[in-house]
């Protein structure tokens, strides 16, 4: 398996605080990679950085054989890398289909067959692909926020807790669509509360602490492992 | 006697939505409220008044060439000043702004003097009599025309990449980061854009009415005072606005007093801002640009 996102030493924060402490980690391809931690443990900090909207202190980020160091958010979309943003962040006052054609703008080849291909994954979106994002429950709203990631063809696809209030039932559907576009060939770094949930769907795990990381490992072990039994899954 | 009123009124608040449509664009999208919005608008009539005067090219003719010309102003200043300081606090942009602002009148002062111009070709006086109103050619011909930009400019946000990226980034810039659009490259094109619409409004402007470097300031309260009765970043939001606006001072200025007009401009600013500070036409999350 050849690695395909790796993160070396990487430090950044926010004014003079510094959140992230010499990260390194990695992505093969096709792999599920899961992100653990408590909040305020820096792992959204550490998903911004690697899209490009904060800025790294030191350290490299290379994706693909590609340094994306502090590259543009426009240069890193291009290259393959898509995020579904902690909240959605969706355009809330354009439609359904206008916040998936914005999804594309870095890479707009055969847009509509990528389109379609959103509508068959979530046939709900079709319905109501003429409201405004805005207007949907907050289980569409994240079906829109993955069909948006999708439509630039990711390589690796990073998702920041994308189970936040949503109903069971909604985040289940959800994690059996993100099974399944990870079989399409697209590798996936997830952030993620829910950890028993996503040790379970992830075949490799991090575990961050106050900007560092202090565990990693198979996620089979680790969700046997005494440690994360404890800390995060309450056992 | 009040239809005449009515139709001068809606044929001015053409003019305000054009003024106003560039200006809440810039607001809209970069957080940017251009002081020096009028004077813009100025450089246009001044293209159109040498133009006319020295190479004598018909006006109408002359409208491209300030569009294009005022698009290239506005975006190098964004591109090389505004996007410098664009994450500075809004003062600092304001300051910024009201400096060019001084700068252009007085570089308008320099080269063309204080003193008043217009443009009049031969047609100037030509007008049409319906049902006891009388439109003068040129009003009806700036009126269609502000509403024909105003119409392309709302197909333009609405249907093109670029438009939707202006959208996209008026609403979510950090999202629309995520999807791949350079927020320097939108606030670029957005202001070139401003400033060319700016520049237009100016063009149609010297064809209507007098105009000195002395008159920026009153077209930027104008192009404000649509902003906000339409609401930011919304080109039928000007659309209203520009019309609103027109029709008020036009029929204040008759039955109340010329002097009073921009008191109850300014107060139907203050009332809008009080019951409804999101505009005519904005939606709350217009008013929640995040940036």
């Amino acid at each position: 398996m050849s690695v395909l996102l790796e993160v070396k030493n990487l430090n950044t924060g926010y004014g003079d605080l510094q959140i992230l402490r010499n990260i390194t980690m990695e992505v093969n391809e096709g792999e599920i990679v899961a992100l653990l931690g408590s909040n305020g443990a820096g792992k959204s900090t550490f998903m911004r950085t690697l899209v490009g909207l904060n800025r790294a202190w030191s350290g490299e980020v290379i994706f693909n054989g590609i340094k994306l160091t502090n590259a543009s958010s426009e240069k890193i979309v291009k290259s393959g890398i898509s995020i579904v943003p902690e909240g959605r962040r969706l355009f809330a006052g354009m439609t359904v289909t206008e916040n998936l054609y914005m999804g594309a703008f870095a890479n707009r080849k055969n847009i509509h067959e990528r389109i379609e291909k959103i509508f068959q994954i979530f046939p709900r979106l079709f319905e109501r692909k003429d409201h405004l994002a805005g207007d949907l429950s907050g289980g569409e709203q994240q079906m829109v926020a993955i069909g948006r990631a999708l439509m630039n063809e990711p390589k690796l696809l990073l998702i920041d807790e994308f189970s936040l209030g949503l109903a069971p039932a909604v985040v289940e559907s959800l994690v059996k669509v993100v099974q399944d576009i990870n079989k399409s060939g697209v590798s996936i770094l997830i952030v993620e509360q829910d950890v028993q949930m996503v040790l379970e769907m992830s075949q490799r795990a991090y575990v961050m602490e106050v900007g560092t990381i202090t565990i990693s490992g198979k996620s089979s072990d680790l969700i046997n492992d005494p440690k994360i039994k404890q800390a995060y899954l309450g056992i | 006697m009040i239809l005449q009123i009515l139709v001068n009124g809606i044929l001015l608040g053409g003019f305000y939505a054009l003024i106003g449509v560039g200006f809440s664009l810039v607001w809209g999208v970069t957080n940017i409220i251009n002081l020096a919005h009028g004077a813009i608008a100025l450089l246009g009539s001044y293209i159109t008044y040498y133009m006319f005067q020295n190479l004598h090219i018909d006006p109408f003719i002359t409208l491209p060439v300030s569009f294009i010309v005022l698009y290239i102003f506005g975006y190098l200043v964004q591109r090389y000043l505004m996007n410098m300081v664009v994450k500075a606090q809004i003062f600092m942009l304001l300051i910024l702004t009201f400096g060019m602002e001084i700068f252009l009148v007085n570089f308008m002062t320099t080269f063309f003097s204080a003193d008043f111009r217009s443009v009049t070709p031969d047609y100037a006086g030509k007008s049409i009599e319906i049902a006891g109103v009388v439109v003068p050619y040129i009003r009806l011909a700036v009126f269609a025309i502000c509403m024909i930009v105003t119409a392309i400019m709302g197909f333009f946000l609405e249907k093109t990449w670029t438009g939707k990226a202006i959208r996209a980034t008026s609403l979510d810039l950090e999202a629309a980061m995520m999807t791949g659009i350079s927020p320097r490259k939108i606030y670029s094109i957005t202001f070139a854009l401003g400033s060319a619409l700016a520049g237009l409004s100016g063009s149609l402007l010297s064809l209507t009415q007098a105009f000195s470097p002395n008159i920026a300031g009153g077209l930027t309260l104008r192009a404000f005072i649509v902003a906000i009765l339409g609401g930011l970043g919304r080109v039928e939001g000007a659309f209203l606005g520009g019309l609103l606006l027109g029709v008020i001072e036009t029929v204040s200025s008759f039955y109340i007093g010329e002097s009073y007009k921009n008191a109850i401009a300014f107060g139907l600013m203050v009332f809008m801002l009080i019951v409804k500070p999101s505009g005519l036409l904005g939606r709350k999350y217009y008013a929640e640009v995040k940036h």
